[in-house]
């Protein structure tokens, strides 16, 4: 029988119980659309891991301190990473050229009424760099394509410079809303803005930016900043001096091992890390490069990729199950049919592929609804994950090849017992 | 005349046995007879007289126990599943007591059926047409059996019997569940078809071997040559 004949008779064999074949794909239709979904969140919180990542250049080892919890508090398990230290790195260390640091913490800032409770960024005067190169944001309805410079991030004013951040100068720069928030549409370049009761004058604003990566959305908001010179920060919102983080830039990427070691030993030096009982060194912070963070962070994004598609996958073989029973009633209904198709001179291989033909066709049909209904369920999926869900392009033809896959194997048994069945009993059937 | 022509059928000493639980039971003990091209054999017999398993065995439905089964000349009583498809499909067309036509499908295309088995051929459509016009009811085409009479669905079931120029026809109780008058009717159509057959592409018209099965001994008059079984035995030829 020719293949054309094969798939109208067995679309005939779908149509002669429409509710039925509907209901069984709709397992399916569930068991494709949640493969979609389930790697789309994978997918997504792999995409918001790279783009955390991304301003940590090749050529950058983060430096940060070692936390631990004690009495309900973040604590240092040692010495603090001080300002200090960051300060004296690219002196101690000759294959560091230059290093960044930043700091967060609550601030009370006001404007005449107008006060905001807000996480208070200091950084050093390479901070702004660091935001216009981790691309995680862009000046609103930016066009594609087209690089951007420090400048297009700055409405008005400027950043601050390396002699502010060493002078522990009392000036500020603003986000987009921040600055309306609150000065309500005035200028506020020069002006006096008061953070924990302490004079500040800002001395520049922010474009009005956009988040570029969708996974991280609903995770930052760039509108509402507020940048001071990392000294200024530590003076004006600690009591006790804080640790800080510092990036610190390799002069040769190629040394990047070295470097390690190097800094790893000026900072033992400085926190008089020495070697224990047991023969290691103790300590009290981390250093990390783009490699490890990204090796570790997509290997956990990864673990969950594959815990959610394999949820999904069981959902198919669900489906596939339902495929089989109704396949299965299906060749008993229809004993006799196959019976008449044996005895004019059909083959086993006829009957077979017949009713595997019905199998795939049901599953191929539910394998296209599926990919329609996964694809549009996403944004509403991303709700429940702090909008981090981003289609992954292969699972689209994943889900549907699972899809047919899960008939051609769920249809083989129901098929190759149709064709095994003895003419002259099938005739009998009623 | 008979010297001229090898029979279509050629049956020696076949028989058949089936396992039933604890015991076996000789449905068929040695059955031997030939039928020549062009007959029309009525096989009649009490039920459990093997007629029934006999003429599975002539329709290639059913391997022998024993014994040799010629078609045409060609030995069929040792044939792979396979084989015994090809070998219904092409030598062989089936009519039954209950018509069986697949009721999903119109007539042409139960019709059309057997044709398609056979791999590509561009004249089905034509071939289909010619056979129910032949059985005449080629302005039925379109219907399914559900919306046919009795007697027309059984005209479908021979259209569909001869659509593929077949060697010999087995019709098993072929009126058994029509009225007497249609029965009648169809039992004229048989014959038509065993005296006058139907020429085709310019070859030769093929006279067409029919088995008749039967325990209807009016229905039996039609045939040229009844068989009587009794017991897996043929008792009277």
């Amino acid at each position: 029988m020719t293949l054309f004949n094969t798939i109208l008779s067995a679309l005939g064999g779908i149509a002669g119980n429409r509710l039925r074949a509907t209901l069984t794909t709709l397992g399916i239709v569930i068991g494709v659309a949640s493969v979609i979904t389930m790697l789309a969140l994978g997918n997504g919180a792999r995409s918001a891991v790279e783009a955390n990542f991304r301003h940590l250049g090749s050529d950058s080892v983060l430096v940060r301190v070692k936390d631990k919890i004690d009495q309900g508090e973040i604590v240092p398990v040692g010495k603090i990473l001080s300002y200090e230290e960051g300060l004296q790195m690219p002196k101690e260390v000759a294959l560091v050229k230059w290093v960044s640091m930043t700091i967060g913490g609550e601030g009370k800032i006001r404007h005449e009424r107008n006060v905001l409770d807000m996480l208070v960024t200091g950084t050093t005067a390479e901070g702004i760099l660091n935001i216009v190169s981790q691309q995680q944001v862009q000046p609103i309805n930016w066009p594609d394509g087209i690089p951007f410079s420090e400048e297009v991030f700055l409405d008005r004013g400027r950043f601050f410079t390396p002699a502010e951040v060493v002078s522990n100068a009392r000036v500020c720069v603003l986000g987009h809303k921040t600055a309306t928030d609150l000065y309500e549409g005035d200028d506020p370049i020069e002006k006096v803005v008061w953070v924990n009761r302490q004079r500040c004058l800002v001395i520049g604003v922010f474009v009005e930016l956009e988040v570029t990566n969708p996974a991280l959305r609903n995770q930052i908001r760039p509108n509402e900043s507020f940048y001071m010179p990392i000294s200024t920060a530590i003076e004006n919102l600690f009591d006790d001096e804080p640790s800080v983080e510092i990036t610190a830039r390799i002069s040769d990427e190629g040394q990047m091992a070295q470097a390690r070691k190097d800094i790893t030993n000026y900072l033992r030096e400085r926190h008089e890390i020495a070697l224990n009982e047991e023969g290691d060194y103790e300590d009290d912070f981390d250093l990390t490069t783009r490699q490890e963070i990204l090796g570790a962070q997509q290997a956990a994004a990864r673990t969950f990729s594959f815990l959610l598609a394999a949820m999904a996958i069981v959902s198919l073989v669900v489906g596939g199950i339902g495929i089989m029973n109704v396949m299965l009633v299906s060749v008993m209904e229809r004993t006799r049919e196959i019976g008449i198709r044996l005895a004019v001179g059909a083959g086993q291989r006829d009957i077979i592929l017949q009713f595997l033909f019905e199998a795939v066709l049901i599953s191929a049909v539910g394998g296209v609804f599926g990919i329609a209904v996964g694809v549009l369920a996403i944004p509403f999926v991303a709700n429940f994950n702090e909008g981090v869900a981003l289609l992954a392009p292969a699972s689209i033809p994943l889900a549907f090849g699972v899809a047919l896959l899960t008939g051609l194997l769920f249809g083989l048994y129901p098929a190759a017992r149709a064709a095994s069945l003895d003419p002259i009993e099938a005739l009998r059937h009623e | 005349m008979f010297m001229e022509k090898p029979p279509v059928i050629q049956v020696e000493e076949l028989s058949r046995e089936y396992q039933m639980g604890e015991s076996i039971v000789q449905a068929l003990r040695g059955v031997s007879f030939q039928v020549q091209k062009g007959d029309f054999v009525a096989l009649m017999g009490p039920s459990g007289s093997g007629k029934s398993t006999l003429m599975h065995l002539l329709g290639c439905l059913d391997t022998p126990s024993a014994g040799t089964y010629r078609l045409n000349g060609q030995d069929v009583s040792r044939l792979s599943k396979r084989q015994m498809a090809l070998v219904r499909n092409q030598q062989i067309g089936f009519v039954f007591q209950t018509f069986n036509l697949l009721p999903r499908l119109n007539a042409m295309a139960n019709v059309k059926m057997p044709l398609l088995y056979r791999g590509r051929n561009s004249r089905v459509d034509e071939q289909a047409r010619e056979a129910l016009s032949w059985v005449g009811i080629a302005n039925r085409a379109q219907h399914r059996p559900s919306e046919l009479s009795g007697g027309q669905r059984q005209r479908v079931a021979i259209a569909r019997a001869l659509v593929t120029n077949p060697a010999i026809i087995l019709a098993d109780e072929p009126t058994g569940n029509l009225d007497s008058r249609t029965g009648a009717e169809i039992m004229q159509l048989l014959s038509q078809l065993n005296q006058k057959p139907i020429a085709r592409n310019g070859e030769t018209p093929q006279p067409r071997t029919i088995i008749l099965v039967t325990h209807d001994p009016q229905v039996a008059q039609y045939a040229h040559r009844i068989l009587h079984m009794q017991d897996g035995e043929i008792t009277n030829d």
